[in-house]
């Protein structure tokens, strides 16, 4: 009920949204200084890493760079499919 | 105690000269004898802004290379008699001054003034170091937009990284009714991304561009809001506590409505 009278009221419907998420987004690679081929072959290796245990869902896999209070992290979430160990 | 505070953005045009020159008239007007320094050598402006070009005889480049006393260099502002301006040379670049001699000159004025305050260049470059070389604090300006907030965050790293304290932010522009309708980003927004305290909130007004055509600060004006916002930041510098912020959102009918109904996102400064 809320969203709609927000919706109807206009907030968060205007472009102030899409400021903050680019800032974000921004301020991350600004400090991080990786270009975004980098960034992608960093994803590819660390999931192969992963797939070399558990049985893991690329399609479903999200990697983030966000800005945290002590500086950048690597926040990351990659849905499992089987957990049973593999022969390594 | 005397303190320099270097009032700097990263981004140019965002208001630090004019912020700069509305602390000094609002900290003076409190009774603090403040000197205001325009390190934006080659592009000085803080003289124009406090309307005092036509008093300049010797500036801070001269002081410096020893061709006059520091004292001959200082104009003093003719409105407020514990308002002076040390003017930035036109005719140099910010080379012809090193960090060294910023700190030695900072630590001069110091002796004779409760605050220092130094109008920094844009940029991140020999200017910015100069400005920041003597400084006790900074004082980050930015706008409510991208560009601004990007270089903002830019300048903190590199107040951080010259071991100064937090800076403090001061928003300028602010403009309610666009962060009413969502349009721009508002003063928890800001401050979720820059991670730095608050020390005031500025609206953009007409007002300001009226001050700096007439070479008055708004903040000697009784009933700017602007001049209000400015003299706040002032008692907050001073360490007063709880300094409220003021209303901004004098809407319409409906951004009232919305207000009782705990609705708006609307501003304070």
């Amino acid at each position: 009920m809320l969203e709609l009278i927000n919706k109807f009221f206009n907030k968060d419907n205007g472009s102030k949204e899409e400021a903050k998420a680019r800032l974000k987004f921004l301020l991350v690679h600004d400090q991080v200084d990786l270009t975004p081929s980098q960034i992608e072959s960093m994803k590819t290796e660390i999931m192969e890493v992963i797939a070399r245990y558990v049985e893991v869902d690329k399609s479903g896999a999200d990697f983030r760079l966000q800005k945290e209070a002590g500086g950048v992290a690597l926040v990351s979430n990659i849905p499992v499919s089987r957990v049973t160990a593999r022969a390594v | 105690m005397s303190e320099c505070i270097v009032v700097t953005s990263g981004k140019g045009g965002v208001g630090k000269t004019t912020t700069s020159a509305n602390l000094g008239v609002a900290l003076a007007q409190k009774g603090n004898k403040v000197v205001v320094v325009d390190a934006d050598i080659g592009l000085r402006n803080l003289d124009v802004i406090l309307g005092l070009e036509n008093r300049i005889v010797y500036d801070l480049v001269h002081v410096v290379e020893g061709e006059c006393r520091l004292k001959q260099a200082l104009i003093k502002d003719k409105r407020n008699p514990n308002l002076f301006l040390l003017p930035a040379a036109q005719t140099r670049d910010k080379n012809a001054i090193n960090p060294e001699q910023m700190r030695e000159l900072v630590a001069q004025l110091k002796e004779d003034h409760d605050f220092v305050i130094v109008d920094c260049p844009a940029g991140i470059e020999q200017g910015f170091r100069n400005s920041i070389a003597g400084a006790d604090r900074a004082i980050v300006v930015t706008t409510p937009e991208v560009s601004a907030i990007r270089d903002a965050d830019r300048i903190i790293g590199l107040v951080e990284a010259a071991e100064l304290p937090e800076p403090r932010l001061v928003i300028n522009r602010f403009r309610a009714k666009m962060v009413e309708r969502g349009d721009m980003m508002n003063k928890d927004d800001i401050m979720e991304i820059l991670a730095i305290p608050l020390v005031g909130i500025v609206p953009d007004h007409e007002e300001v561009i009226v001050s700096a055509n007439k070479g008055t600060p708004a903040a000697y004006n009784e009933d700017s809001v602007v001049g209000e916002a400015y003299r706040r930041i002032a008692r907050r510098l001073c360490g007063e506590p709880e300094v409220p912020y003021i209303a901004l959102n004098k809407g319409g009918f409906w951004s009232n409505v919305k207000r009782m109904m705990g609705l708006s996102a609307g501003g304070a400064a």
